[in-house]
């Protein structure tokens, strides 16, 4: 009988991913280990690796085509089986509600017909679910063999709570829709006219869904300060003498270490909100946004508080990198505690980002300009450098991200402190 | 042709029978009172056949009939302060002890029967139809009567099951050097059975004064004396040990009184043990109304012949010889026997439409299903308890814990004298094999018995012991696989004694055995016996993790009523820890776990040496869950309600153990578990535990066997991920 090659959960929450690209084509001899297919999650693009030795016998989804957690996209031939032996494992998903019907029929005592397959949940994701009204259906489960968790009742209770109007234009979960929606589609809005219909990647609705929640769940405000970079860049330009152009120390990788240092003086800035606590994190790990053809990416410097800028500056471009070719391990982009969003490189002069959840602070980074600035009692010329903190008034008050500002400035305006 | 030297044993057996002077001189009171306790022990076990024949007493009844020259001789020369017990044929010595006792004087067989004769008859008789007025509330039946005031001891169901628990109670007596002694009764069937010979061994040993009183009646059910050993002359047994033996007719009632006034006159003066073998007949099968024969193992010709020399007969025709009572007055008597046990049998039962029935009323309720299984912990009443956490003395770092375990153990005996100790080699080696007795000995040189190896003996020993009550035992097993070789005594003993014989009776006896998974010692020296023990409700179990717990939950166990198993582990014997300097006194409940670590997303549920494992894998894997050490592992002293808070918080649970999963502790917690918070899990309840293997002495198979830190982390990894979340707290 041939295996089924399942789509496992390559990362934690993972419900479904497109399969990007299969390396091995019906009729390809594949061996335990080998990679069979790359798989696009929300997040990144992970290899999956063939578990059983044989010969790659059909292709269930094609490339390109979605595949949730736990469903069969492809199946391999043992060395010796004959190919006939596809046709009769192919047809599987079809039979089963024709099974179960068979099963009513043949028991008449049955008094109501059975559901075609019993949904598994936790017991507590059912008590949970039934609390907060969260309807089990279609629930994708993260737990072994698909089993919905409490975890997953969460998830969806989180994307249910914002306004209405979105779970309209939400289109269903409809397994394996077709990549560009019909002309006729309703959601498509009146007199638009031509257009190319650019389907919605993994990644674009996780973005869409994570930003609309943050937009309208989080209480922000926002806090502006204006840094005299002036010494910073001239240090930059000392610290950078000799060093090869790849190498060179970027702004940016200082502002990352200004944030840092700023975290550790003000560690309730470096906060994760929950239901029943602020989480004070002991480790400063900042994810940085990062702009990719498809959406935006955080990736996660690590202890960013403990690392020379030059550890920095490789680590960062080094994640970034590998972000743009979507190629981050889950634990690279899950987790950190703040996020810093430079849009300097692209002339904006200023702006205030999303906080991104469960964070507590963004950092929106403008351009370097040369401004008119009071120093020592005249009007001088120096670059500035426009900086907004965004924050979450749940977890961190004003007087607190203030604090955290001002620890940021004097860090960017005393950039010796960054050498340390 | 070698030189062969004639040895001889060194204790004496000999056959003793009245002699005519004997005869001459009983003194008639004491005559008489052996008529009517003979005659009521034989209208009494005629009845219980009566009401059995009417299946009215549930159960077996083993009758008696027959033999009642054995008991009444023997119970007639005991004092009110001695004591007895007896095996499943118990009846007739209950009752001889019990009359004995509440008639110190004797009874007329010409008077009427008392009230308080009269009331042990129907308690009696309630207990052995299982009614609530019965001296074990009807618990214990016809196998199991308990009237420790009367000094009935209790008797057993387990053939040689009760005999090393006579065998405590003699130690008892020994220390208490009032001369008082200790008749433990049984058949010729349990003269072949290891807990009865090991205990022969032990007491002569020790010069326990105890009489092994072999009821030797020739089958052991159906099986002939004769098939079961080349020796059927059993009082031979006691040239083994050392043991002075007699053997007598106990068809003769006199006979086995003088034999019993000899073998008092050895064990009242410190001279050692007896063995007493009454050659009597049970005129019927092993149990119910019909005779032997009707089975076909023996003839009718031999119950005849028997019969031919009735006890009650013979001591009747005794007495007329010497006109101490007339033939009117012994039919007289005989009818006043019938009489009261009609009377008191017709209080008990009665007859609905035609059919005889117990009065309903005189059940006990169903609600005292369980009632005393296990004490109610009145005697922690003003007990001290401290945490290590709030503690105010003195503690003293990297304090090695077997220091703590002997140091405790000195301060107890120090304060309170009834506490023994003993275990094989617990009384040498500096402290036994582990050093956790140390010190012991030389303080306390009558209190710390090194045993031979018998440990079905000494534990049974130590139950009578607790039983007593002026002893408070501490058992070592230098092993806990060594439970098994005991486990009579550890399960259907000191486990049950305490239910089974109505739910009032103490058990404070301490059983210490250490886990010793790692020292190579193999499969049959490897186990974690918690699993097991917590099958036995009647036990509680304790698994201290630090030197601080474990003086709080020893001196716990040595308080408590119950039996108390604490647990140790040799991992944990060179462990270091923080102790009190000065203060051992204070105690820890029976029943509160230690949260050694407070999480959100798991509950770990560990104990002893996989406390300190888990907490460090958590740990290294940044888990975001709780670990909570259960201290208290038995099913009464289980923290509930800090586990089950938890779960709640957390929805995941996992239990490590470090044993082979086939005598897990993990699987009843768990079952108990998903019952409890069933609706709070967010997955099937985890386990890691070691193979299904017992580990080898190879180490490399013993390492692999043993639940190791890998086995932790992998358990705690799937853990996490199997409630769909990634390692590290999000």
């Amino acid at each position: 009988m041939p295996t089924e090659v399942v789509l496992p959960s390559l990362s934690a929450g993972m419900e479904d991913a497109i399969i990007a690209r299969w390396l091995k084509a019906e009729g390809d001899d594949v061996a335990p280990g080998e990679v069979l297919a790359e798989i696009e999650t929300d997040k990144a693009t992970m290899e999956l690796e063939a578990e059983t030795a044989g010969r790659l016998g059909r292709l269930l989804c094609q490339s390109g085509e979605r595949a949730a957690v736990g469903e069969a996209i492809a199946l391999v031939l043992a060395g010796d089986e004959d190919p006939s032996a596809l046709d009769a494992e192919a047809p599987k998903p079809a039979p089963e509600p024709e099974a179960d019907r068979n099963e009513v029929a043949a028991s008449p005592v049955s008094e109501q017909p059975a559901p075609s397959r019993r949904k598994a949940a936790s017991p507590l994701a059912r008590r949970v679910a039934a609390e907060w009204g969260v309807a089990l259906d279609g629930l994708p489960g993260s737990g072994p063999a698909g089993r919905v968790v409490r975890v997953d009742v969460e998830r969806a209770r989180d994307a249910a709570e914002p306004a209405d109007a979105a779970a309209e234009v939400d289109p269903p979960a409809a397994p394996k829709a077709s990549r560009v929606p019909e002309a006729r589609d309703p959601a498509i809005p009146a007199g638009i006219g031509a257009h190319d219909a650019i389907p919605h990647s993994g990644m674009r609705r996780t973005i869409a869904r994570r930003l609309h929640e943050a937009k309208t769940t989080i209480p922000h405000f926002y806090l502006e300060a204006d840094c005299d970079i002036a010494a910073l860049l001239e240090m930059r330009g000392r610290v950078n003498e000799g060093r090869d152009r790849a190498e060179r120390i970027s702004v940016n990788d200082l502002v990352v270490k200004a944030a840092a240092l700023a975290l550790r003086k003000v560690p309730r800035a470096n906060a994760v909100w929950t239901e029943d606590a602020t989480l004070q994190l002991r480790s400063v790990d900042i994810s940085i946004a990062v702009a990719t053809e498809d959406g935006l990416v955080t990736p996660i410097l690590r202890e960013a508080d403990r690392k020379g800028l030059g550890t920095i500056s490789a680590e960062v471009k080094e994640l970034a990198a590998r972000a743009r070719e979507g190629r981050l391990r889950p634990e690279e982009y899950q987790g950190g505690g703040f996020s810093i969003s430079n849009l300097g490189m692209y002339g904006v002069k200023s702006f205030a980002a999303i906080v991104n959840p469960p964070q507590s602070c963004i950092l929106a980074v403008g351009a370097a300009e040369t401004r008119p600035v009071g120093r020592d009692g005249e009007i001088v010329l120096a670059p500035v450098m426009s900086c907004t903190l965004s924050v979450d008034h749940r977890s961190v008050d004003g007087a607190l991200g203030a604090e955290w500002l001002a620890a940021f400035k004097a860090a960017i305006q005393n950039p010796m402190t960054l050498l340390l | 042709m070698p030189d062969f030297t004639d040895l001889t044993p060194i204790s004496t057996w000999r056959e003793i029978a009245a002699s005519a002077e004997d005869r001459t001189a009983l003194e008639p009171g004491l005559g008489r009172t052996m008529l009517v306790q003979a005659h009521l022990i034989r209208a009494f076990e005629e009845k219980v056949l009566e009401l059995a024949g009417q299946g009215l007493v549930h159960g077996p009844a083993h009758s008696a009939i027959g033999q009642e020259g054995g008991a009444v001789g023997s119970a007639l020369a005991l004092r009110p302060s001695d004591q007895v017990n007896g095996s499943h044929r118990a009846h007739h010595q209950f009752l001889a002890k019990a009359l004995a006792y509440v008639a110190p004087d004797g009874i007329d067989p010409e008077a009427g029967f008392d009230e308080t004769i009269r009331s042990l008859s129907k308690r009696t008789l309630s207990e052995i139809l299982g009614l609530a007025e019965g001296f074990c509330k009807g618990r214990g039946g016809s196998m199991h009567l308990r009237w420790s005031e009367a000094g009935n001891l209790g008797t057993n169901a387990i053939v040689g099951g009760g005999v090393p628990m006579a065998a405590g109670a003699a130690w008892a007596h020994r220390r208490a050097g009032k001369g008082d002694v200790v008749y433990t009764y049984f058949g010729d069937g349990a003269v072949n059975i290891g807990s009865v010979l090991e205990t022969m061994n032990i007491a002569a040993a020790w010069k326990l004064p105890i009489c092994f009183f072999i009821e030797n009646n020739r089958y052991a059910v159906s099986t002939h004396v004769e098939e079961c050993t080349a020796e059927p002359r059993l009082s031979s047994r006691g040239q083994a040990f050392g043991i002075p033996a007699f053997k007598v007719d106990g068809m003769d009632t006199l006979s086995v009184y003088l034999a019993a006034q000899e073998a008092n006159a050895i064990m009242r003066t410190g001279r050692g043990p007896t063995i007493i073998e009454a050659d009597v007949y049970r005129y019927f099968h092993q149990n119910g109304a019909l005779p032997g024969s009707a089975f076909g193992y023996r003839s009718k010709e031999e119950e005849a012949e028997w019969r031919g020399r009735d006890p009650l007969d013979r001591l009747g025709a005794d007495l007329q010889d010497r006109q101490i009572i007339g033939s009117q007055a012994i039919e007289d008597l005989r009818a006043n026997c019938t009489g009261l046990m009609d009377e008191i049998a017709g209080e008990l039962v009665e007859t609905v439409d035609g059919q005889r029935r117990i009065v309903p009323a005189l059940w006990p309720e169903e609600n005292f299903r369980d009632f005393g299984l296990r004490g109610d912990l009145s005697e922690f009443e003003g007990a001290r308890f401290e945490e290590e956490a709030s503690f105010s003395g003195k503690l003293k770092k990297d304090v090695k814990f077997i220091d703590v375990v002997s140091r405790v153990m000195a301060r107890r005996m120090s304060e309170d004298d009834r506490i023994v100790v003993l275990g094989e080699d617990v009384h040498r080696l500096k402290g036994g094999t582990n050093g956790a007795t140390r010190g012991l000995s030389e303080e306390f040189p009558d209190r710390v018995l090194g045993t031979p190896i018998s440990e079905n003996a000494f534990t049974g020993l130590a139950g009578g012991m607790a039983a007593d009550g002026r002893v408070r035992p501490v058992i070592e097993f230098m092993y806990p696989d060594f439970m098994w070789v005991a486990a009579d005594q550890v399960f259907n003993q000191i486990g049950k004694a305490r239910h089974m014989f109505g739910g009032d009776s103490a058990m404070p006896l301490v059983l210490r055995t250490k886990i010793a998974m790692g020292t190579g010692y193999g499969s049959q020296h490897s186990m974690d016996p918690a699993g097991i023990f917590a099958t036995a409700p009647g036990w509680r179990i304790v698994a201290p993790s630090t030197p601080f717990d474990y003086v709080g939950l020893m001196n716990s166990a040595l308080r408590c009523e119950d039996p108390v198993l604490v647990l140790e582990h040799v991992d944990l014997y060179a462990s270091k820890g923080r102790a009190p300097v000065e203060d051992l006194d204070y105690c820890i409940p029976l029943g509160k776990a230690r949260l050694v670590r407070e999480g959100r997303r798991a509950t770990i549920l560990t104990y002893l040496g996989m406390v300190e494992t888990t907490r460090a894998a958590v740990e290294r894997l940044g888990m975001d869950a709780e670990v909570i050490d259960l201290r208290s592992l038995d099913r009464a002293g289980l923290d509930w309600k800090t586990v089950e808070a938890s779960i709640r918080k957390t929805g995941n649970v996992m239990i490590v153990e470090q044993g082979a999963s086939g005598t897990s502790y993990g699987a009843w917690l768990a079952d108990e578990l998903q019952r409890r918070c069933f609706d709070w899990l967010d997955q099937p309840i985890k386990r890691v535990t070691g193979s299904e293997a017992s580990p080898s002495i190879s180490k490399v198979l013993e390492a692999a066997a043993c639940a190791r830190p890998q086995d932790v982390e992998a358990g705690l990894r799937e853990l996490m991920s199997d409630q769909g979340l990634k390692l590290a707290a999000e």
